[in-house]
């Protein structure tokens, strides 16, 4: 019982070595671009762990449960360990298919993408994962009961065994993986370990120390020497700085091939008045997001910190042009410019959809501001004031969001 | 020989025990307030003393330093004297510290509500109750090695050792970090600035993690667990060894808090060693006590003591292990500033460091009023209550702390933000709604302790002084070969001594360099220090305890230059009397605040946040819109940062107010083009004036166009 109860801490033990490598080898990869596919999706990303960690549990309590049957039995004195381990790799490999098989219709799906999703995929990748889940769930339950059942009928049989297990120990310690592990002394020769110290009836032995926890701490050592070596003394590793120019770098260039591959290269120059529905529905989705737009505009634009959107009355000009380039640089009056929170498809989008709510007349309005714009008719100096505006923007590349003085 | 007769202090046990048990729940209770906040801000009531700000340091003072604090008192008053065999030196020591504590407690929990803090977490305490914390301190450490230099057992038990190191460290820790400037009575001024002070408070608030949460837990579970189980302690060498591995590592460890922040990357990369280099010392206090339990695991499933104990020392093992792992740059870099930190402290708080102050309530109780726990049933109930509980506290925690740092760093693949911040905040309500059903469980279960001891106490009657009896210690004549440390056992100052030295190396080696040489913190010209109005607000800021929420720190990653404006550098903070880092985000990063949004915007969003941010879960700050600026402490103000090396003029301090009215109005009649009529005496403008100030220096040249206008 006690073999089973340390054979958890076995299993920490390797991902620990694991995670120590990673330290090693992937620094890089914190601040780098997310992967594609599913593993982007945060939801999917934890699910898919949950998943994983789920099996791991269930592999430890069926190891745990072979464990007490066998102990139960006793049927052979050949070592039962070899069979179980076999049975558990036979386990995991089939558990781990067919979780693969269930990722591989859930990656398509997520990339057409359908309107009904939750958590950012799709409904049925999302179904799959909670039957996934909830059947591992099911399968720990069982083997808890079976757990707990057989302790049960150990314990009652425990007294009996006692004197006999006694007899026996005296002939011949046995010592399990785990003692050896441990370099654990049977609980009999304790005696011969005893200090002699007494502390309000504390005695302490000696034992030795663990070799794995003491090669451990060696190993943590080295790892420490290395580690320092190869990010100051070699500067084989990069530092904070080097790292994040790196990975910028990196995800820059990615960002480019997308954009290069779907032309995505509208500018305040080619931009035109988008009415595909789906481009206008995506406008409202980022117009309405409660962080954009609708903090100084209201939901329906009627205006709040900022103008009404929605009536005739334009300060920075009324065609898309115009839109698109004050959502794009901000403005001098308190908007910000939006162009590294929203691509340039998406600016188009949702000046678009601005256009779209031209008098829809929602109540309560803003009082208009502005010079009266009429369709067509170019306001030429609204424009250009913005128009130079936007060059001096893009001369300084100021990110800073223009405000007013302070 | 002659026999000894004489009797334990069951007394001032009574006290701390009972103290522990008060505070425990108190401290719970504020714990589920706050975690209620996150998802039902209302809760908050918009009064200021129960808003989050104010509420969390009180939560974990109270949790700290009452809960844990009065039960490692307890335990050692217990302990110590059974070990020494011997009363505690002077009773009225013992009831000084007695009183003292729980005074400095009670002057906490008010100051902390009035929302007098220094803004430095864990060490939110003003500097007379820093004072009376060191006093109380002292007065515990002449009664404790008065007891150890009169005992009557010649060799100091490894608990001991563990005692000597807690109390030396946190001597030292207490006084480094609380080194400030007092302004007036209730306020202070800390004496480093920006990385230093982030640097110090960092090593004193992993080190209070270490020496107030860890080291004299570790002694408790030396002399506690091995007399419940009624075994004997599995290694001798292994507690040399993890001892002193442990008190001389855990000192480094601090700047693993600060990774990817603007501390100096040297600095960084010996947190993170060291933290790597804990895992095995750590490990060395769990492996002693589970295999201590060896042959005696069928009493685990008995005795409710030893279940407590069990997975107080399993939690203790693994957050041990999380701990270093999370001190890797590339694990630190999704975990920090979410909520998987908060619950890797959990894990050590409710499972380690509540689990363990329960077993001992329920091995001391009993005992000390000689008859038998009223109900182990009872018992029972509270442990699985208790571990369900952490479970469901835990397990959204990481859930949320993972999801939302995924979100945080997700990219459209145009390279723009997926998530806006508010969208990572929204997506994991659910989690914080889980988070406090595990509490609440948690906390029944505490209850259920309560009423198991109220009726222990009952049906036993108290040993106020418990009879004991013991040979004297003579000298002896002949020396006789020990073992090295056998020798040092016997010596208890030559072992603080020794403790001090090994404490003191590793803080040393990191703070001066960092205070003295220039390279670490490169100055940039533009930095200047805030004005008198800017000075004044991010005073209410601190007050506020904005800082739980909102880190000051963009470190250097792609989405967070994206989301928040150029990485934070080192000399940004130079005026930074105390810092504002931060450690965590509940809301965005403000190192750029300055600027981003309309002074109106600020205004209407401290009214009610969900105005701005539908979604939000911020407090209102309603009383920031009434209440007036104390203009009067201006002068204090400037002169307390002058004498800290700020460069204002020579005089400054008696036109400040001047300055103060000009930069207020400007931003009351900014306020009124937007409709917005507030006269500009009050805290409000102060506050929107330091927020439009945060970030702004380094972006100074050039100048923002809208400045010409």
């Amino acid at each position: 019982m006690l073999l089973s109860f340390f054979k958890k801490s076995k299993n920490i033990l390797r991902p620990a070595g694991i995670l120590l490598m990673l330290g090693f080898v992937q620094p890089v990869w914190a601040a780098g671009p997310p992967a594609p596919s599913i593993f982007s999706n945060p939801f999917a990303l934890t699910l898919i762990i949950l998943m994983l960690l789920l099996l791991i549990i269930i592999g430890i309590l069926a190891n745990i449960l072979l464990g007490a049957a066998d102990i139960k039995l006793r049927k052979s004195k050949k070592n039962p360990i070899a069979p179980i381990a076999g049975f558990m790799l036979l386990f995991l490999v089939a558990g781990g298919n067919s979780l693969l098989a269930q990722n591989n219709p859930a990656t398509t799906v997520t990339a057409t993408a359908a309107a009904s999703s939750i958590g950012g995929m799709s409904a049925t990748a999302f179904y799959i994962m909670a039957s996934v889940i909830f059947l591992e769930l099911i399968v720990i339950i069982v083997l808890l009961v079976n757990i707990k059942f057989l302790l049960k009928a150990e314990k009652k049989k425990a007294v009996v065994v006692e004197i006999s297990q006694q007899t026996e120990a005296e002939k011949k310690p046995g010592l399990s993986w785990w003692d050896r592990f441990n370099k654990l002394r049977p609980v009999t020769q304790e005696s011969e370990l005893d200090l002699g110290h007494d502390y309000d009836g504390i005695r302490e032995l000696n034992n030795r120390l663990p070799p794995w926890w003491l090669y451990g701490f060696y190993l943590t050592i080295a790892f420490a020497v290395v580690y320092l070596w190869r990010y100051h003394v070699s500067h084989s590793a990069p530092l904070s700085k080097e790292e994040f120019e790196n990975s910028v770098a990196r995800a820059d260039l990615e960002v480019k091939e997308y954009l290069k591959m779907k032309g995505d290269n509208v500018d305040e120059n080619t931009v035109t008045l988008l009415t595909d529905p789906a481009d206008i529905e995506a406008g409202k989705a980022i117009f309405t997001n409660p962080m954009n737009c609708v903090t100084c505009h209201r939901a329906d634009a009627g205006g709040l910190v900022g103008p009404n959107l929605t009536d005739d009355y334009w300060i920075y000009g009324g065609n898309i042009k115009d839109l698109f380039r004050t959502i794009k640089y901000g403005t001098n009056k308190g908007m910000k410019s939006w162009k590294d929170d929203l691509s340039a498809k998406q600016i188009a989008q949702v000046a678009s959809y601005v256009k779209s709510l031209h008098g829809t007349n929602p109540a309560n309005p803003k009082a208009p501001q502005g010079e009266l714009y009429k369709e067509e008719a170019v306001m030429k100096p609204a424009a250009d004031s913005i128009k130079a505006l936007s060059d001096s923007v893009k001369a300084k590349d100021n990110k800073v969001a223009m405000q007013q003085a302070k | 020989m002659q026999v000894e007769k004489f009797y334990y202090d069951n007394k001032i046990v009574k006290a701390f025990g009972f103290a522990t048990i008060i505070f425990g729940i108190v401290g719970m209770l504020a714990g589920l307030w706050v975690a209620i906040q996150f998802y039902y801000p209302e809760i908050s009531m918009n009064y200021a003393p129960t808003t989050f700000g104010r509420l969390r340091p009180l939560h974990t003072n109270a949790i700290i330093f009452a809960f844990v604090g009065n039960a490692s008192f307890a335990g050692i008053y217990y302990s110590l004297q059974r070990l020494c065999k011997t009363r505690m030196f002077s009773d009225k020591l013992s009831w000084i510290h007695f009183w003292g504590w729980q005074a400095i407690i009670a002057a906490a929990a008010i100051t902390l509500l009035l929302g007098k803090t220094t803004g430095k977490e864990y060490a939110e305490l003003e500097w007379p109750i820093d004072i009376a914390i060191t006093l109380v301190w002292v007065v515990f450490g002449i009664n404790m090695f008065g007891t150890i230099i009169k005992r009557r057992e010649k060799h100091l038990y490894v608990a001991i050792w563990f005692y000597i190191a807690t109390w030396v460290t946190v001597a030292m820790l207490h006084i480094v970090n609380s080194i400030e400037i007092p302004v007036s009575f209730l306020k202070s001024y800390s004496w480093y600035a920006g990385v230093q002070d982030a640097l110090v408070q960092w090593w004193y608030g992993h080190n209070a993690v270490a020496f107030f949460l860890t080291t004299p837990v570790l002694g408790l579970m030396y002399y506690f667990l091995p007399k419940a189980a009624n075994r004997p302690v599995y290694s001798y060498r292994l507690s040399i060894i993890h001892f002193w591995a442990l008190i001389f590592l855990y000192i480094w460890a601090g700047p693993h808090h600060l990774l990817y922040t603007a501390l100096p990357d040297w600095a960084q990369s010996l947190g993170v060693v060291f933290s790597i280099m804990l895992i095995a010392p750590s490990w060395g206090g769990m492996l002693n006590g589970l295999f201590t339990l060896r042959g005696a695991w069928d009493k685990v499933r008995e005795d409710p003591v030893l279940k407590f104990m069990v997975v107080a020392i399993t939690c203790y093992g693994m957050s041990t292990f999380e701990g270093p792992m999370l001190s890797l740059k590339s694990v630190n870099a999704i975990s920090h500033f979410t909520d998987w930190t908060i619950a890797h402290v959990h894990i050590g708080g409710l499972g380690w460091n509540g689990f363990l102050a329960f077993a001992i309530l329920y091995y001391m109780i009993p005992k000390m009023w000689g008859t038998n726990l009223y109900s182990k049933k009872l018992a029972t109930n509270h442990f699985w209550l208790g571990t369900i509980g952490i479970v469901v506290y835990a397990v959204p925690m990481y859930w949320a702390g993972f999801e939302q740092s995924l979100s945080w760093k997700a990219f459209t693949p145009e390279g723009q933000l997926k998530f806006t911040f508010l969208q990572t905040v929204i997506n994991i309500k659910p989690l914080y709604i889980l988070r406090s059903i595990g509490g609440s469980l948690y906390i029944t279960g505490a209850f259920i302790m309560v009423y198991n001891l109220y009726k222990t106490i009952r049906q036993g009657s108290f040993i106020p002084d418990e009879a004991a009896e013991a040979a004297p210690l003579v000298k002896e004549a002949g020396k006789k070969k020990e073992y090295w440390h056998r020798i040092l056992e016997r010596k208890p100052v030559t072992m603080l001594i020794a403790s001090l030295i090994l404490v003191a190396i590793g803080g040393l080696i990191e703070m001066i360099p960092t205070f003295l040489v220039k390279s670490n913190i490169p100055t940039i010209a533009s930095v200047k220090p805030y004005t008198p109005l800017e000075l004044q607000g991010r005073d209410i800021y601190i007050r506020e305890g904005c800082y739980l929420c909102h880190s000051q720190m963009i470190r250097p990653f792609r989405d967070e230059v994206k989301r928040y404006g150029e990485y934070s550098k080192a000399g940004e903070f130079v005026y930074d009397h105390p810092f504002q880092w931060g450690s965590k985000r509940t809301g965005p990063d403000l190192a750029r605040e300055g600027g981003k949004q309309t002074d109106s915007w600020h205004y209407t969003h401290l009214y009610d946040p969900r105005l701005m941010s539908p979604g939000s879960i911020m407090p209102r700050y309603i009383w920031l819109l009434d209440d007036e600026l104390d203009t009067a402490s201006t002068p204090a103000k400037i002169r307390a940062m002058r004498t800290l090396g700020v460069p204002y003029p020579e005089g400054y301090d008696r036109i400040a107010n001047k300055d103060l009215a000009r930069q207020a109005d400007s931003i009351a009649a900014n306020l009124k083009k937007d409709k917005i009529e507030t006269s500009s005496n009050k805290e409000v403008v102060a506050l929107i004036a330091y927020l439009q100030r945060i970030g702004r220096d380094i972006k100074a040249e050039p100048k923002p166009i809208a400045e010409n206008k």
